[in-house]
């Protein structure tokens, strides 16, 4: 019924464009309407439910929303549709700045800054909290049950809600915080850290481990008390639980915070006639050797007294410096090192329990209990009044807000009930569990001022100002200085504002910008989950993911601490690696698991585009993907996300099914000969194959499939380029508007924890107009964003419950 | 024993006391739990599965007679006591789809719950959804926690186990969806926490101690919540809405495992992790088990008593050597003993979670009659790793429909899928077909008509 339609419609509008354009020069933003859209979209046909010649671009009135569609529709060329004539690039522009000219100042005259509705604190958030607070660090996963996955930031409010299994959570939660804050004795527990099975421990693991070690691992590990804890080391087994490498003796070492606890020496004390080599669990050896086999590793054993508070708990293999007789055998990974007792190989750890405390002491001095106890009572005079001190000063952290009496005297009533059971300390303990299961502390509610009517624009409250800027940049709670700024009621000022912006992000805890919102933003959680075919790629290793995702967290950082331009996220000649990304890179002389800063003169590497990390995130386990990468470059860079694919979409049919191997793009072409494929796919393939020289894990390659690598790609505007180094001028260049306007749009988003929306893309062009002397540097238009409307600014509840929809198709999460 | 009009008689007493001891962290509601009605619900209808692996020695497990007078073989005998809650299914049949072969122990433990063969990968998951997991879409509705996967061995699913197959595939039985294997959890301390949150034990004491902190918590943010949602604005007014509502659905739930209301509860502390012997180890994540069904915190449990493939020996039983490599046993006698030994021993692990669930009180009867319990394998003859006839155990009362004491004989090679659809039937999950079924069993033989 439809494409009949359509296609009368385009030979429509041909002819009435031509009789038109002989009689007016396309300047005016009507003129070029009628000219090159009116043919289909008029009052009559209405296609796509859209009449251009009932609504007037000079006046874009209540239709704002949908001006900002047709803009954006114009910004990615995707009206008029291809195979119709279409504006030249002058005009294409002249038209959309003529829109958003008439769409930013209807802004400015009656802002829109939106609501965001009450937000819970989110599992990051709660941590971040709790650490700002109560100097403790504690693991939100184990605390916090799983967040529903939503589409975009898992900061947005719609997605945080409220489950019966959450709320219960967080209320346990509470309780074991302010146990473990406060230091009373503790419950022993056994802790286990695991390293998984496909880590390589052959070389030295990590800055923190000391030099000549190999192997093992460092857990950071927050003792709650003064006690007795035990340690315990545990080796790793095949399949049939033989221990790995027990062949000959190996050393190792056991520290805490750097100083050795104990020194093992384990292995080559098997008794008697060994099973043969790799057949152990099919063949048995001597009963002796056979226990021996199984039960080595069982003393690997300490029990120590240890000081409350966080600690590096270090177990690593003494290094040994010999050289292997014979031919030089390849790592054995995957399955050898699943069923194999490698006997004359390395053993290695599979996991370190931290057990305790077996004595059950108080903890004296910690930093929780440092930062708590603002005050100690003398006497029992002075319990009270100190115990008010002390809770009142945490609850005006917590809530983020000078607090009433009626709400320190809550917390009284608890503090007492716990004084009456035991002593201060519980007091305090129970004071301080009913803080941490407060809505007020656990929701982020903000006032609104009660003289306007339902709907209105406001400005929010210094106070609320402070608390959107410390979740915005820390994913925590405002500190005192922030907090003390709003009460005084200055943070509004620009200068104290861009003060505080500027302090904020050097803080270390603005890290939380690249472990939110740049993981988030760049869809890096999917490297988590990635699993390399190990027939494609059998040097794969956990050392090379942790690599991976570690370069890009410190690139990201970097380009925030030195306060560059964002495009410099792009465009940057310079990275981070270890020696083990650096082998995978083929750098040279890179030696050591620390990460040091490289320049690259390749233009290959340096910036987002070369990162192995978003190369591999958006490859199959056997292959690289030109549609899921031209799919996430779209999106995340380009900001024109293709529509989800219809389902029950075939696989592609196995490389070689016909006979003959071919070459991704040859495969891919079935996409742009099916008309169905084609209207997305013509957006995405060809993007994608500039990235082709990168294989499934980022590794540079010059053929795949035996076929040299064709890099040539094309955007869906028409530009054509070659390669990555194409797509990086591309993006600096003549495209990075659309990259700084994606960027802003979605830092936005994350700034202020709802889907962004038509009527906040004024606030986005401001923004970028704003910076754009600054190079649009990260402090700039993190400054711009905080007095941006969207921000600064909130509109009071509507009269009805209506859900403050967020525009999900625009934030959905790929599907692999 | 004075009894005024307003004292609550003591039995109702203690199985309110007995109730709270197990459960989660706002379990105080006590005020609110004896102003309910304490007619009896309709029973809680649980589901719970122990899988062991590397097959059996069948002459020493499958009955010769058939029906209710069939003879308790040696690796049965332990079920003696609950001879008449349970039916030895025989001759189903766990055969790989044509044109999938290899990856015997992946495909045993894959297709256990799913009836559905795994591709040959190491990378790509491709299995089906379980059929715990199509019962937990429904029954985590109600409860704390949708389903548990309880495992003795732990088990990373990265890498690759089986030949050629990725070991998620050996390391559950409990599957999602098609490309989401659960992970199991061997760490008891880890379930206890899951189920109990940070309460350190389940004595009377203990829970009664936090029974009081829970409760003035609770009220108090109730409170505060309520004053909360009158200052603000109505949108904001549904966010806090669904948090109060939140809240009243822990009351509830407390509610509904108070009408469960039993008097004897196994007293469990707070573990500090895996216990180094089998038999605690086992016995202790049986008796969660029994805890997160009595109070309702999850009706859905999925237990592996080793991992697929597994090498575990078992000194404790005489059993020095690797189960894996035994069960190959090349007819030798000496090795026919001991894996004989193995499966009889862990048979007696499935006859110490019958027991508790027997003697667990449940409405008007036990957590034993409330259930539909599975043990069994994917695979029969171990030495030949054959899937055609596989042992399996059907135990339970079903809420009244399914009855015990019978060898059940199948026609030769029935698919397990078949049973899999008639037991879904009983939970109210009405399919057509799932993986390779062929159709129902015939239901005369297992219900209590």
């Amino acid at each position: 019924m439809r494409r009949p339609f359509r296609w009368g419609c385009v030979a429509f509008s041909l002819l009435a464009a031509t009789a038109r354009a002989q009689v007016r020069q396309p300047a005016e933003p009507r003129a070029i309407l009628d000219t090159y859209c009116v043919g289909c979209h008029n009052a009559r046909l209405r296609v796509g439910n859209l009449a251009l010649d009932e609504i007037d671009p000079g006046r874009v009135g209540s239709a704002s929303d949908l001006w900002e569609k047709i803009a954006r529709k114009l910004h990615t060329r995707e009206m008029p549709p291809p195979g119709v004539r279409r504006p030249d690039d002058d005009t294409y522009r002249s038209l959309i700045a003529s829109i958003e000219t008439a769409l930013d100042a209807q802004a400015t005259a009656t802002p829109r800054p939106g609501r965001v509705p009450v937000h819970r604190l989110n599992r990051t958030e709660y941590a971040n909290a709790i650490r700002d607070l109560l100097a403790l660090e504690i693991d939100g996963r184990h605390l916090i049950a799983d967040e529903p996955g939503g589409h975009g930031f898992d900061n947005a409010a719609s997605v945080l809600t409220a489950s019966p299994a959450l709320i219960e959570s967080y209320l346990s939660a509470a309780a074991t915080v302010s146990r473990l804050a406060v230091g009373r004795s503790a419950v022993p527990v056994v802790d286990a850290f695991r390293i998984p099975t496909a880590t390589v421990q052959d070389e030295r693991a990590g800055d923190r481990q000391p030099f000549g070690s190999r192997g093992g691992m460092v857990v950071s590990y927050y003792f709650p008390v003064d006690g007795t804890y035990t340690i315990k080391v545990v080796l790793k087994r095949q399949l049939y639980r033989y221990l790995l490498g027990m062949g000959e003796p190996h050393q190792i070492d056991l520290r805490l915070d750097g100083a050795l606890l104990k020194r093992f020496t384990i292995g080559g004390e098997g008794r008697g006639m060994t099973a043969p080599e790799s057949f152990a669990g099919n063949t048995q050896g001597d009963p002796g050797w056979e226990a021996y086999m199984h039960t080595a590793d069982d003393g690997l054993e300490v029990r120590v007294p240890v000081k409350a508070g966080r600690r590096d708990v270090s177990v690593s293999f003494l290094r040994q410096h010999v050289e292997p007789e014979g031919v030089l055998q390849p790592p054995q990974r995957g399955f050898a090192r699943t069923t194999n007792e490698l006997y004359f190989d390395e053993p290695a750890v599979d996991r370190v329990l931290i057990g305790g405390p077996y004595d059950g002491s108080i903890a004296v001095d910690t930093p929780s209990r440092r930062r708590i106890f603002v005050c100690r009572p003398a006497t029992r005079a002075a319990e009270e009044p100190c115990a008010k001190r002390i809770l009142s000063t945490l609850a005006r952290r917590a809530y983020r807000r000078p607090v009433t009496d009626a709400e320190v005297q809550t917390l009284m009533t608890f503090y007492r009930t716990g004084r009456k059971e035991g002593d201060f300390d519980l007091g305090i303990e129970r004071g301080l569990r009913r803080l941490l299961s407060a809505p007020a502390f656990l929701f982020r509610v903000e006032r609104e001022p009660t003289s306007v009517s339902a709907g209105t624009p406001f400005a929010v409250s210094s106070i609320d100002l402070a608390s959107r800027l410390s979740f915005f940049l820390w994913s925590s709670i405002p500190d005192d200085e922030l907090l003390d700024a709003a009460v005084k009621g200055t943070l509004s000022t620009p200068a104290v504002l861009e003060r505080q912006v500027a302090r904020m992000l050097r803080d270390e805890r603005s890290s939380a910008l690249v472990d939110s919102f740049a993981v988030q933003w760049l869809q890096l959680g999917r490297l988590e989950g990635v699993v390399p075919d190990v027939d494609e790629f059998p040097d794969f290793d956990e050392n090379l993911r942790d690599a991976m995702q570690q370069e890009t967290r410190l690139f990201v950082g970097s380009q925030i601490r030195e306060n560059r331009p964002v495009l410099d996220l792009i465009g940057a000649d310079y990275s981070f690696v270890n020696d083990r990304l650096a082998r995978h890179y083929q750098i040279p002389d890179v030696y050591g698991s620390w990460f040091r800063r490289v320049y690259f003169k390749d233009d290959v590497r340096g910036g987002l585009l070369g990162q192995a990390s978003i190369l591999t995130a958006t490859s199959y386990p056997n292959r690289t993907s030109p549609v899921l990468r031209g799919r996430w470059l779209l999106e995340t860079l380009f900001g024109a996300p293709p529509p989800p694919p219809p389902p029950d979409v075939p696989q592609l049919k196995e490389n070689g099914a016909d006979g003959e191997r071919h070459s991704v793009r040859e495969r891919l072409e079935a996409h742009r000969t099916n008309p169905s494929c084609a209207g997305c796919h013509i957006r995405m393939d060809p993007l994608g194959f500039s990235l082709e020289n990168f294989d499934a894990l980022g590794k540079w390659r010059g053929t795949s499939d035996g076929v040299p690598v064709d890099a040539r790609a094309s955007l869906p505007d028409g530009s054509r380029f070659d390669g990555v180094a194409g797509l990086r001028k591309l993006l600096v260049s003549s495209h990075r508007e659309d990259f700084v306007r994606t960027f802003t749009e979605r830092l936005l988003s994350y700034a202020i924890g709802r889907g962004t929306e038509a009527s906040d893309l004024p606030a986005v062009r401001k923004i970028i107009r704003e910076t754009s002397a600054q190079d649009y540097r990260w402090s700039a238009i993190v400054t711009a964003i905080a007095r941006s409307a969207p921000f600064s600014m909130s509109t009071t509840a509507p009269a009805m419950a209506v859900a403050h929809g967020t525009d999900d198709t625009d934030h959905r999460e790929q599907t692999r | 024993m004075i009894v005024t009009k307003k004292a609550i008689p003591r039995r109702t007493m203690l199985r309110g006391l007995g109730a709270t001891l197990a459960l989660p962290l706002l379990d105080g509601m006590i005020p609110a739990l004896t102003a309910q009605s304490r007619t009896a619900a309709a029973p809680v209808h649980r589901f719970g599965v122990m899988y062991v692996v590397n097959g059996m020695i069948m002459q020493n497990w499958m009955p010769s007679a058939e029906g209710a007078g069939y003879e308790l073989t040696p690796t049965l005998a332990s079920l003696a006591p609950h001879r008449n809650r349970f039916s030895v299914l025989s001759q189903l049949a766990c055969v790989p789809s044509p044109g999938r072969p290899g990856g015997a122990h992946a495909k045993a433990s894959t297709r256990f719950l799913t009836d559905i063969s795994p591709p040959t990968s190491e990378t790509w998951l491709d299995a089906g959804i379980s059929i715990d997991q199509m019962l937990a879409n429904e029954a985590g509705k109600h409860t704390q926690l949708a389903s548990l996967e309880l495992a003795i061995e732990s088990g990373e699913t990265a890498g690759a186990c089986d030949v050629g197959f990725a070991c998620a595939y050996t390391n559950t039985i409990s599957w999602r969806s098609a490309n989401t294997p659960l992970p199991t959890e061997n760490d008891p301390r880890v379930i206890f926490e899951r189920l109990f949150g940070d309460s350190g034990s389940t004595t009377p004491q203990a829970r009664r101690a936090r029974i009081a902190q829970d409760r003035s918590v609770l009220d108090s943010v109730i409170a505060e919540a309520r004053g909360l949602s009158a200052s603000v604005g109505a949108g904001d007014r549904a966010k806090l809405v669904e948090y109060l509502d939140a809240i009243r659905d822990v009351e509830r739930r407390i509610a509904r495992a108070e009408e469960q209301g039993a008097r004897e509860l196994p007293v469990v502390d707070h573990p500090a992790g895996v216990p180094e012997s089998y038999d605690e180890h086992v016995k202790l994540m049986s008796d969660l088990q029994v805890l997160a069904y009595q109070a309702d915190l999850t009706r859905v449990v999925t237990f592996m008593l080793g991992r697929e493939f597994s090498g575990v020996t078992f000194p404790q039983i005489g059993v020095p050597d690797a189960h894996h490599p035994i069960t190959h046993h090349q007819q030798e006698p000496e090795k026919i003993v001991k894996v004989a030994k193995i499966n009889a021993y862990q048979v007696t692990k499935f006859a110490y979670l019958l027991e508790r669930l027997a003697a667990t009180p449940d409405g008007d009867g036990s957590l034993l009659d409330h259930s539909t319990l599975l043990y069994g394998t994917g695979m029969g003859d171990c030495n030949a790793h054959d899937p055609r006839s596989i042992p399996i155990l059907l135990a339970g009362g079903g809420v009244g429909q399914l009855r015990g004491g019978r060898h059940v004989r199948f026609p030769k090679e029935t698919p397990l899928a078949n049973l899999h659809l008639t037991l879904l039937d009983k939970f109210g999950v009405r399919l057509e077909r799932i993986g390779d079924s062929t159709g129902r069993i015939d239901d005369r033989v297992l219900s209590a008509i």
